[in-house]
């Protein structure tokens, strides 16, 4: 992913993925902005997830796993998110996959404030239930493109064809799994 | 008087005059000898097929190409003109003798490229050209070819398009892939699944008969959903309709057995009209996107 976020460095208008996007960079207004806002700054939430999920991490350093918390709220609600929102509605592959990308961002914004406001209260089994869903949906970033590479390998699929499918199996598989998950611990 | 002196001044300038004329003529007639059979100018298409290879290394050329001879000008003492044929366009030189009704040709390229050769053939009845080519490079792995030529007139016309009834399979890029296949239905037979490798070639879509690339300026919508290969095969027929002889073997597949295709030319970019420059690059910057995306992780 960091190689993949590395290819807009230093900042092109027309480099890989924006390739295929030149109609939206000149139509839309400040779709470039939110482009790279949302490549610079999600590669971080995702990065800062890693640590936060780790049980040991978060007992022998309370204080950093706060920090590294509070930046990735940070990040997600206000940069990330908002910019996944934007680029979403001019998704590739047409309505079907705008729609799962627009309810992901948007998803993605309230588990991650749903998470944030348990903690203030104190709620820490509310937190974990919501940043765990929060991070499944930031792995979607992971999982959507590997299972490109999968349809892709398999079924040699039309380009956009391949992106309508990702757009939905990217992120709706981890979530269930994270869901399953926690209604196992609940039964606990 | 004095109108019979101008009468007499303009017979004596008027016959200074055409006198003048005449030993023009003459000199033109002295420096340009008289072209001969122009009848025959202008192109010969058709195949251009191996006769001789050499069969002990692996085969890399293709068994036939489309090929055009263009003769441009005969005289008694001299024959110039052109061959156009997988890639190279070369300046054509030599003799032509006449018997009856066939004319024989002695035609030589340059010599400085390594795929130069001769070109010795007859046309018969002003209307089939036939004969032989031999590479001046005895070493060469095609040694000899033959072909036989009608004459056709090449003319841009941005409306043609590729024939729905051919196969469109890029037979030059197999690709090596891993198949499992179950023997049996039974899921307990399990073990007697069997692994092997087969090759797959790249097929194109029915878009490359539905979108023309010379007379639709081309938006991202029309192309987004496009394989490599149709993105590669909508940019070369520009290219093809303007009769660019193509060097590689990928792009020769698919428009040498095409009827409307010439090759006339080896770089026709100063030709493309302004719709057709911008497809190109649209085209271009899309086949790129899909080399370095379309199966690996990444957008």
């Amino acid at each position: 992913m960091i190689k993949i976020t590395w290819q807009y460095i230093p900042f092109h208008k027309d480099i890989a993925f924006l390739q295929i996007k030149q109609s939206e960079v000149e139509k839309i207004p400040f779709y470039i902005p939110f482009f790279y806002t949302h490549v610079y700054s999600a590669i971080f939430v995702l990065l800062a997830g890693f640590f936060q999920l780790n049980a040991t991490f978060l007992k022998r350093f309370p204080a950093v796993h706060r920090n590294i918390g509070k930046f990735y709220v940070f990040v997600v609600l206000f940069l990330s998110a908002p910019s996944g929102l934007f680029i979403g509605f001019f998704a590739n592959g047409g309505l079907y996959s705008q729609i799962s990308f627009v309810s992901l961002s948007i998803l993605w914004f309230y588990f991650t404030l749903k998470g944030f406001t348990a903690i203030k209260n104190k709620n820490i089994s509310q937190h974990k239930a919501f940043m765990l869903r929060s991070f499944a949906l930031t792995f979607s970033a992971v999982t959507l493109r590997f299972w490109k590479v999968i349809l892709v390998y398999l079924f040699h699929p039309a380009p956009m064809d391949v992106y309508q499918i990702i757009a939905w199996l990217g992120w709706i598989p981890n979530l269930l799994i994270i869901e399953y998950y926690l209604y196992n611990q609940l039964k606990k | 008087m004095k109108n019979l002196f101008y009468l007499l001044l303009s017979i004596v300038l008027f016959s200074c005059n055409s006198k003048e004329k005449k030993d023009l003529t003459q000199k033109i007639d002295n420096t340009q000898p008289e072209e001969i059979h122009t009848d025959l100018y202008g192109s010969w298409v058709g195949d251009f097929i191996v006769l001789e290879r050499d069969t002990t290394r692996p085969e890399s050329e293709m068994y036939s190409n489309k090929i055009n001879i263009v003769i441009k000008k005969i005289t008694a003492s001299e024959v110039l003109g052109q061959s156009v044929v997988a890639g190279n366009s070369r300046p054509l030189k030599g003799k032509v003798t006449t018997e009856g009704n066939t004319v024989h040709f002695v035609l030589n390229e340059p010599g400085d490229d390594k795929y130069d050769g001769v070109f010795d053939f007859e046309i018969k009845n002003d209307t089939l050209l036939v004969g032989t080519w031999t590479a001046n490079n005895t070493k060469k792995e095609v040694r000899k070819r033959k072909f036989e030529l009608y004459k056709k007139a090449f003319k841009y016309d941005p409306k043609v398009m590729l024939p729905e009834e051919g196969m469109y399979i890029d037979y030059q890029n197999p690709k090596e892939e891993q198949v499992t296949e179950s023997e049996s239905d039974n899921p307990e037979d399990a073990k007697e699944e069997e692994t092997y490798m087969t090759t797959v070639y790249r097929e194109a879509s029915e878009s490359i008969f539905k979108i023309n690339s010379s007379t639709k300026k081309l938006k991202e919508s029309d192309v987004k959903n496009l394989k490599k290969l149709d993105l590669e095969i909508l940019r070369n027929t520009i290219f093809a309709r303007h009769g660019l002889t193509f060097k590689t073997k990928t792009v020769r597949q698919f428009f040498d057995d095409v009827e409307w295709y010439i090759p006339v030319s080896d770089n026709v970019n100063n030709e493309l009209t302004e719709v057709e420059k911008e497809n190109v690059v649209l085209l271009k910057r899309f086949e790129k996107y899909a080399e370095d995306n379309y199966d690996s992780f990444g957008r």
